[in-house]
C-alpha cells in the first residue's frame, strides 16, 4: 500500500484542518488580550446568572430550566477558573489572571447554588447581589 | 385548505431559516452590535426568497430537484464537489440540530443529556418513518410558530425603535469592522444555508407541483421565508435590548430562551422552549431528508418520502445512516452551538456550488420552456451570485481573524 503523505491530501482538507486548528486554539500563554477576553466571559456568566437568579426570585422560571441552565453556566465558569489557574501568563499580568481565576471559581460556586436550589427564591435573592458584584469586578479586570 | 398549502414554505423557513445556527447568530449579533445588523437579515431574506422561488419553479416545471440539476448541468467532477461539500455541511448541521433538540428537551425535563439524545434520535426515526410528508410539514412548521413569542418579547423589552429603524439602513461599523463583517457573513450564510433549497425543491417534487402551482410556490417562498426573516429580526432585537447592555454573550440555547422569559415570565419561557424545540426538530428533519435527497438525486436513485421505504430503499437507507452517524457524533459530547457556528461558515463557502447550477437551470429553456427567469429574477439572481461569491471567499478568513467571532 502506498504511503500517504501530506501532499496527497486535497487542498480543501488541508485548509479545513488548518482552519480548525487555528480557530480552535485556546491554550498557550495568557496575554493582555486573552485576559480581557476571559474577563468579559466571566462578567457575561455572572450577569446572566444574576438575571436567572432574578427570575427565580420572582417565581418566573421552571425548576428544570434553572437547574440545567445554571449548571451549564457554572461548568463554563469552572472551566475558565481551571484554565486561568494553570496557564502561563505574560509578564506583569499574573496577579490579574489569578484574581480572575478566583473570581470565576466564585461565580461557578454561586451558580452551583442556583443549580442545587432551582426553586428557592430566598437562595436566588441572596445570590443576585454577589453575582452583580462579580460581574462588575470581572468588567474591571477586562479594562 | 389554503393555509395548509403554504406549510412547505413555513417548515422550510422555520426549520431552515430559524434553525440552531440562526438562533445563535441572530441573538449573538444583537448582543454584540445591537440592531446594527438588521439590514443584513433583509438581504439574506430577499436572497433566499429569490433562489427558493427559482428552484421551486424548476421543480414545478421540470420535476427536477436541485441535485438532479447539479448532476445534469455542471458535470460529474464539479457535481461531486458540490455533493461532498453539501453532505459534510448537512451532517454537521444535522448533528448540531439533534444536539440542540436534546438540550431543549433537557431544559424542559431535566433528564440526562445523553438519554435525551437517544430519545431525540428515536423520536425523529418514528416521525420520519411513520408520519406522512404533509403532516410533518404541518406539525413542525406550525409548531415552530411558538417562536413568535420572541416577537412579543422584543416588543415588551421596549427597544429604542429609532435605533431599530436605523439598523435597517446598510452601514459599516468603524469600531470593530472585522467582527462586524464576520457576523454579516455568518448571518447571510445562515439565511441562505443550502439545505433550505435542497429541502424546498425536493419538497416541491414530493408534493407533485406542476406549472399550475407556480403561484403557490411564490407564496410559499415569500410568506415562509418572510416569516423566518421576521423571527430573525425579533431574535436580534431581543439580543440587543436584553443582552447587549448587560454584557451577556449568548453561548447556550438556554440564554436564548431566557430572552423570552425575562419580559414574559414562565409562559414566555415555555413557549420559547417549545418553539425552539419544533424549530430545531424541523431543521433536523430538513437536513436528514436533504442529505438523502442529494445523494439519491445525484446518483439517480429512486427517492421520495411519498414512496414507501421499499419503493426507494437506497434513499431510506441513506437517511437512516445519516441519522445514526449524527447521533454517534453528538454522543461524543461535541457542543452543538459551537458546531453550528462552524457549519454556518463552511456552508457559506459551499454556497456557489449550490446556487450557480440553480441559476443556470432556471434560465435553460430545455428544462423550463416558457417559465425561465424573467428580467427581475435574473437581475436579482446575478446580484446574489456576486454576494454569494464574496461570502464564500471571505467566510473562512473572517472566522480565523475573529477566532470564530470571539474577538
Amino acid at each position: 500500500m502506498r504511503n500517504r503523505h501530506a501532499s496527497d491530501l486535497t487542498p480543501g482538507v488541508v485548509l479545513a484542518l488548518l482552519v480548525l486548528a487555528l480557530a480552535g486554539c485556546n491554550g498557550g500563554t495568557v496575554d493582555r488580550h486573552a485576559l480581557q477576553r476571559d474577563a468579559e466571559n466571566v462578567a457575561s456568566l455572572a450577569s446572566e446568572g444574576g438575571l436567572l437568579a432574578n427570575e427565580v426570585t420572582k417565581d418566573h422560571s421552571t425548576k428544570y430550566f434553572v437547574r440545567v441552565h445554571a449548571k451549564e453556566l457554572s461548568d463554563k465558569a469552572s472551566n475558565l477558573q481551571d484554565a486561568l489557574a494553570e496557564r502561563p501568563t505574560s509578564p506583569g499580568i499574573t496577579s490579574d489572571v489569578r484574581k480572575l481565576s478566583k473570581l470565576a471559581g466564585k461565580v461557578s460556586r454561586e451558580l452551583e447554588q442556583l443549580h442545587l436550589h432551582p426553586t428557592d427564591s430566598n437562595v436566588a435573592a441572596s445570590l443576585e447581589q454577589p453575582l452583580s458584584d462579580d460581574a462588575d469586578a470581572a468588567s474591571e479586570l477586562a479594562k | 385548505m389554503k393555509i395548509f398549502q403554504i406549510a412547505l414554505g413555513i417548515l422550510a423557513a422555520i426549520g431552515g431559516f430559524v434553525d440552531i445556527g440562526d438562533l445563535v447568530f441572530n441573538v449573538a449579533a444583537g448582543a454584540t452590535f445591537g440592531y446594527q445588523l438588521l439590514w443584513v437579515v433583509v438581504i439574506g431574506v430577499v436572497g433566499i426568497i429569490v433562489y427558493s422561488e427559482m428552484c421551486g419553479r424548476v421543480a414545478a416545471v421540470s420535476g427536477k430537484a436541485v441535485f438532479d440539476a447539479v448532476r445534469e448541468r455542471v458535470g460529474f467532477k464539479a457535481g461531486l464537489a458540490a455533493l461532498v461539500s453539501a453532505q459534510v455541511v448537512n451532517l454537521m448541521t444535522l448533528t448540531a440540530e439533534i444536539g440542540g433538540l436534546a438540550i431543549c428537551l433537557q431544559l424542559l425535563s431535566g433528564l440526562p443529556y445523553r438519554l435525551l439524545i437517544l430519545i431525540a434520535g428515536v423520536g425523529l426515526l418514528i416521525v420520519v418513518w411513520f408520519v406522512a410528508f404533509d403532516w410533518i410539514e404541518r406539525i413542525f412548521g406550525y409548531g415552530g410558530l411558538c417562536m413568535l413569542v420572541f416577537a412579543v418579547a422584543a416588543v415588551k423589552l421596549h427597544p429604542a425603535w429609532g435605533a431599530v429603524g436605523h439598523g435597517f439602513v446598510p452601514h459599516l461599523d468603524r469600531e470593530s469592522p472585522v467582527l462586524y463583517a464576520y457576523f454579516a457573513v455568518g448571518l447571510l450564510g445562515a439565511a441562505m444555508t443550502p439545505y433550505e433549497v435542497y429541502f424546498y425543491s425536493s419538497g416541491g417534487v414530493e408534493e407533485r407541483w406542476g406549472p399550475k402551482d407556480l403561484g403557490l410556490n411564490k407564496v410559499n417562498a415569500m410568506i415562509g421565508y418572510g416569516l423566518g426573516g421576521f423571527l430573525s429580526f425579533a431574535l436580534m432585537i431581543v439580543g440587543g435590548a436584553l443582552f447587549l447592555g448587560q454584557g451577556i454573550e449568548p453561548e447556550f440555547l438556554g440564554t436564548i430562551a431566557l430572552g423570552a422569559e425575562v419580559p414574559l415570565g414562565q409562559i414566555g419561557l415555555l413557549l420559547g422552549l417549545v418553539g425552539i424545540l419544533f424549530a430545531v426538530s424541523g431543521a433536523a428533519i430538513d437536513t436528514l431528508f436533504s442529505g438523502a435527497y442529494n445523494l439519491a438525486q445525484f446518483l439517480g436513485w429512486e427517492w421520495g418520502r411519498y414512496r414507501h421505504p421499499r419503493g426507494a430503499p437506497k434513499f431510506t437507507v441513506t437517511w437512516l445512516v445519516l441519522l445514526v452517524l449524527a447521533l454517534g457524533v453528538v454522543m461524543t459530547g461535541v457542543d452543538p452551538v459551537q458546531l453550528t457556528e462552524y457549519a454556518v461558515i463552511f456552508s457559506a463557502v459551499a454556497l456557489p456550488l449550490t446556487y450557480i447550477p440553480i441559476f443556470l437551470v432556471a434560465n435553460d429553456r430545455t428544462y423550463m420552456r416558457e417559465y425561465t427567469n424573467g428580467r427581475i429574477a435574473n437581475a436579482l439572481g446575478i446580484l446574489y451570485l456576486v454576494v454569494i461569491m464574496v461570502i464564500a471567499v471571505t467566510a473562512i478568513p473572517l472566522m480565523i481573524l475573529t477566532n470564530v467571532g470571539q474577538n
